[in-house]
């Protein structure tokens, strides 16, 4: 299937990639500083830094406060107004409660909320939830019962954390980095310093050379995302529901696809300068449309169908497929189709673009 | 024998003034070299040496005209052709953190064949840096390994542009050594430069290229017969540099 030369030149890359210690550390050291992050923080999101100004200090005012301070989604410090809105506004409190003077049971208590209206995500949040908070502590207050009651089931009835929705989508973004510098920097790095003419001067051909750093880049990325992969299980309780050989099989085949429009961002690039804004505008954008962080559900209407057809997009939703639901690779869906699809373009683009002796001089 | 066979080469480029317009970087060169000689392609800098030896190698293409390699031809047989030719290219850069001896393997791998890497070594007196890295060489030791790795495939023929440049007197009498006595062994070797003492010393035979045109080609013995200017007084005497400026003009190029 493959020739002497062609295996030979994949293992000098593996050879030359595993002897440089510095790249080797650092491309370590992500996945630790990522489990890590996750490790310390459980996967959960920090409660929000909310200040508390009681003017009031009657019975009902303090019971309010208790009650706040209880809630697990807020961080409550207490203080005085002027000193918390200081703080405030230094942006160390997202938002600011103030109790007043007249606080008591008789009339509606009106309570000043300060917020830094910048903050503008968070807003909306902060208060929604603070008026279903409002609400629960007044039932408290009155001892009535709630007429509704929501009880959250999951569906799919399995534990499922935001490290479990993240983690493939950033297997996934790692694989597009990794794949896109083995291919397309190294192909401009090479051809500035005159090693393609080198090896074009043998009767090595391009498919040769393609397959060579093709087949050695799949095995490093394999072994980096295999060190993440492992991580992610053994310290963060990772649970992979699927199978790894689908989980790989989709490895591999996201990492033809990058390394395929890594080798035609290389060919793009005349030089080390210009590879990388071009690379920056192919995997910036999809770093924040293909659904790595956030669902693509949450992006605006008009442009969800473009964000799902993206070739990152396809990859971690695969991915995400496997590892959470349990789906095989070869269930045939959009995902799976959107894959093919762009092993085939990319392939094309690479090939075409691909022109050594434009390439090598 | 005839071993190499360019007939009526040329290359255009856009021109650097008016990309619109093209200028000719070679033009309708005739070549023909014999197997076994020391050929020298001389010019000043910008004359098409270097164009016309990679149209010779198959690594430009040819827009005009044809070259036979050994009966093969360039266009048609690249590869083919690269089997049975050696190149040392001007720059010197290779893959980083491989030694010596993993790339004259790697290079070696790439024609399909392996070799004793320290032999090899050992022909252009490096057996003792077998584990060093190209950095790690000085300009001569670069360039005679440059030949080393040109030599994996044992080629019939043996391309050198400018093999000598930036070499002090030493380095350049060592490669002049080396490039003998791979001659000597049955090596065609055609080579570039615009070193006129190593044309005279090293080749049998030198074609003199100015403006993408050959203007001259002979032994240079002949060519300062015919071109140098006579003796002033006794003890002076023309060499091929006198026959180089004589016919390329004094002023400077770039």
């Amino acid at each position: 299937m493959f020739t002497k030369s062609q295996l030979h030149l994949a293992s000098i890359f593996i050879k030359i990639y595993y002897r440089d210690r510095q790249s080797l550390a650092f491309s370590l050291m992500f996945p630790l500083i990522f489990t890590g992050i996750f490790l310390f923080s459980g996967g959960e999101p920090d409660p929000t830094d909310i200040g508390l100004a009681n003017q009031s200090q009657n019975e009902l005012s303090i019971q309010f406060v208790e009650l706040i301070k209880e809630k697990d989604i807020f961080a409550v410090t207490e203080g005085e107004e002027v000193e918390l809105k200081k703080q405030l506004i230094a942006g160390d409190l997202t938002a600011l409660i103030i109790v007043p003077e007249n606080f008591n049971q008789s009339d509606t208590g009106r309570l000043r909320l300060l917020l830094d209206a910048s903050q503008v995500r968070q807003v909306g949040a902060i208060k929604d939830s603070l008026d279903s908070m409002l609400l629960s502590i007044e039932r408290e207050l009155r001892d009535t019962q709630p007429l509704f009651t929501l009880d959250i089931e999951d569906v799919k009835a399995r534990p499922q954390r935001y490290i479990d929705f993240l983690l493939p989508g950033i297997l996934a973004y790692m694989l597009m980095n990794l794949c896109i510098a083995g291919s397309g920097y190294n192909l401009v790095e090479y051809r500035r310093r005159g090693i393609l003419k080198r090896l074009f001067v043998t009767p090595i051909q391009p498919k040769d050379f393609i397959i060579s750093i093709v087949l050695a880049r799949m095995l490093i990325v394999m072994i980096q995302l295999s060190v993440i992969l492992g991580l992610a299980v053994g310290l963060l309780n990772i649970n992979i529901i699927g199978g790894l050989y689908s989980l790989f099989g989709v490895i591999i085949l996201g990492a033809f696809i990058f390394l395929c429009i890594g080798f035609f961002l290389g060919s793009l690039a005349k030089t080390q300068e210009a590879i990388r804004p071009i690379a920056l505008l192919f995997t910036l954008p999809q770093l924040i449309l293909s659904g790595i962080f956030f669902p693509i559900s949450s992006l605006p209407a008009l442009i969800q169908p473009i964000a799902q057809a993206l070739p990152l997009s396809v990859i971690a939703s695969s991915m995400r497929d496997i590892a959470n639901d349990g789906i095989s690779l070869l269930t045939i869906n959009f995902n799976l189709i959107g894959i093919l699809s762009w092993m085939i373009i990319s392939f094309f683009i690479a090939t075409k673009f691909f022109d050594w002796q434009k390439v090598a001089s | 024998m005839v071993i190499i066979e360019a007939t009526n080469l040329e290359k255009h480029y856009p021109s650097p003034e008016d990309p619109a317009k093209t200028f000719a970087a070679v033009n309708k060169i005739n070549l023909s070299i014999q197997s076994e000689e020391i050929f020298g392609l001389l010019g000043p800098n910008g004359a098409g040496k270097t164009t016309t030896l990679e149209m010779l190698e198959g690594l430009t293409s040819i827009d005009k005209g044809n070259v036979l390699i050994n009966g093969l031809d360039v266009i048609t047989q690249p590869y083919e052709v690269k089997r049975i030719i050696g190149v040392q290219l001007q720059s010197n850069e290779y893959f980083d953190r491989l030694n010596l001896s993993d790339l004259l393997i790697l290079f070696a791998s790439l024609y399909s064949t392996s070799i004793d890497p320290k032999a090899l070594l050992a022909k252009v007196d490096l057996e003792n840096k077998i584990n060093a890295l190209p950095n790690d060489l000085s300009g001569g030791q670069k360039q005679r390994f440059s030949i080393a790795c040109a030599l994996v495939n044992n080629p019939k023929i043996l391309f050198l542009d400018e093999p000598t440049t930036g070499l002090d007197p030493q380095a350049k009498r060592n490669l002049w050594n080396l490039a003998k006595t791979l001659n000597e062994e049955g090596m065609t070797i055609v080579l570039t430069t615009h070193n006129m003492e190593e044309a005279e010393y090293l080749c049998d035979r030198i074609a003199i290229m100015d403006q993408g045109s050959i203007i001259a080609q002979d032994t240079p013995q002949q060519l300062i017969l015919d071109y140098a200017p006579e003796p002033p007084a006794a003890p002076m005497q023309g060499n091929i540099e006198d026959v180089f400026l004589s016919l390329t003009g004094h002023g400077l190029r770039d």
